[in-house]
């Protein structure tokens, strides 16, 4: 039988702070979303300031990298490069900061970000995954 | 003529089978002098407090070896902090949402509604937004609703338990 990683309370837990650090070191404030590779929220943080809309797209952009596999900033390309319909692809947001977890060469899930620039939002994203053991 | 009459005549042989029937004071229409569960809306709960309750909660449910889903949100009932525990079932992660959504929006523990509900106060099913199933207390600061914790995951009564630790361990 075919087994892969899940992500557990703990790792979300690691993955959230180091977001969070990130965060921090830049003086951004944001929203983290963490779920799991079915798009079901695992762990969520809204720092203070950070608004009810950053909650609902930080939100939109993990489902989007989770149940995808693959991150919300590529949806935004192929809508930037012209395939609007895109846009009307069913859960997904086709907006930067969205980032897949990969464990064991499969998605595990996915960490969204809201709060300040789609690239900054995806930068907070990656070092939350980057605090994961790799492997 | 002679139908209206025989139904006039059945309505009445009702009322009278029925003493007191008509008389018998509807709870609903008592008119109370003070606001039930008036209590302000306060500053936004912060995160590291939201955080702290959700600690409290998962370490409760951690103790009795429950998996329990995890919400704070804020006075607005926008959400602030989310734990889903290992194994926890994935309907509940919206229904922990919905309850404390519902606490801090009512401004009261969600057991309220439920025991309304099981009392035969069935309009409450007919509110916007509301849950029937306790789980959801509000959260409170000097005495303004600061935001609200809700649980799920096991039976009403050992989310509330959950809830309970995670609401004790912020209130003040």
């Amino acid at each position: 039988m075919k087994t892969r990683p899940q992500l557990t309370l703990e790792d979300c837990l690691k993955i959230s702070a180091a977001a969070e650090a990130e965060a921090r070191r830049n003086s951004w404030i944001v929203a983290i979303a963490i779920l799991d590779d079915g798009g079901h929220l695992l762990h969520f943080a809204r720092m203070d300031g950070a608004t009810p809309a950053n909650a609902g797209i930080a939100l939109e952009k993990g489902r989007t990298a989770a149940i995808s596999r693959r991150s919300s900033g590529k949806w935004e390309e192929f809508v930037k490069g012209g395939r609007t319909a895109m846009i009307k692809m069913p859960g997904i947001l086709p907006v930067q900061g969205g980032m897949p977890i990969m464990a064991g060469g499969t998605c595990i899930g996915a960490v969204g970000v809201s709060g300040v620039q789609s690239h900054e939002d995806e930068q907070i994203a990656q070092a939350g995954i980057d605090a994961l053991p790799k492997g | 003529m002679k139908s209206t009459f025989r139904i006039a005549l059945l309505a009445a042989a009702a009322a009278a089978a029925l003493p007191g029937f008509a008389q018998q004071p509807n709870p609903l229409d008592a008119v109370p002098e003070k606001m039930p569960f008036d209590m302000p809306y306060g500053t936004p709960i912060a995160l590291d407090r939201a955080e702290a309750a959700i600690a409290a909660a998962v370490a409760e449910a951690k103790k009795r070896d429950w998996k329990m889903n995890v919400t704070v949100v804020d006075s607005g009932g926008n959400l602030v902090a989310f734990q889903r525990m290992d194994g926890a079932q994935l309907a509940s992660i919206k229904i922990s949402q919905h309850k404390a959504a519902t606490a801090a929006q009512f401004r009261r523990e969600t057991k309220a509604f439920e025991a309304g509900i099981q009392g035969g106060f069935n309009y409450l099913m007919t509110l916007d937004g509301v849950i029937g199933s306790r789980g959801g207390i509000p959260l409170v600061d000097g005495g303004k609703l600061v935001g609200a914790i809700g649980c799920s995951g096991g039976t009403g009564s050992q989310d509330e338990v959950s809830c309970k630790a995670g609401a004790a361990a912020v209130n003040r």
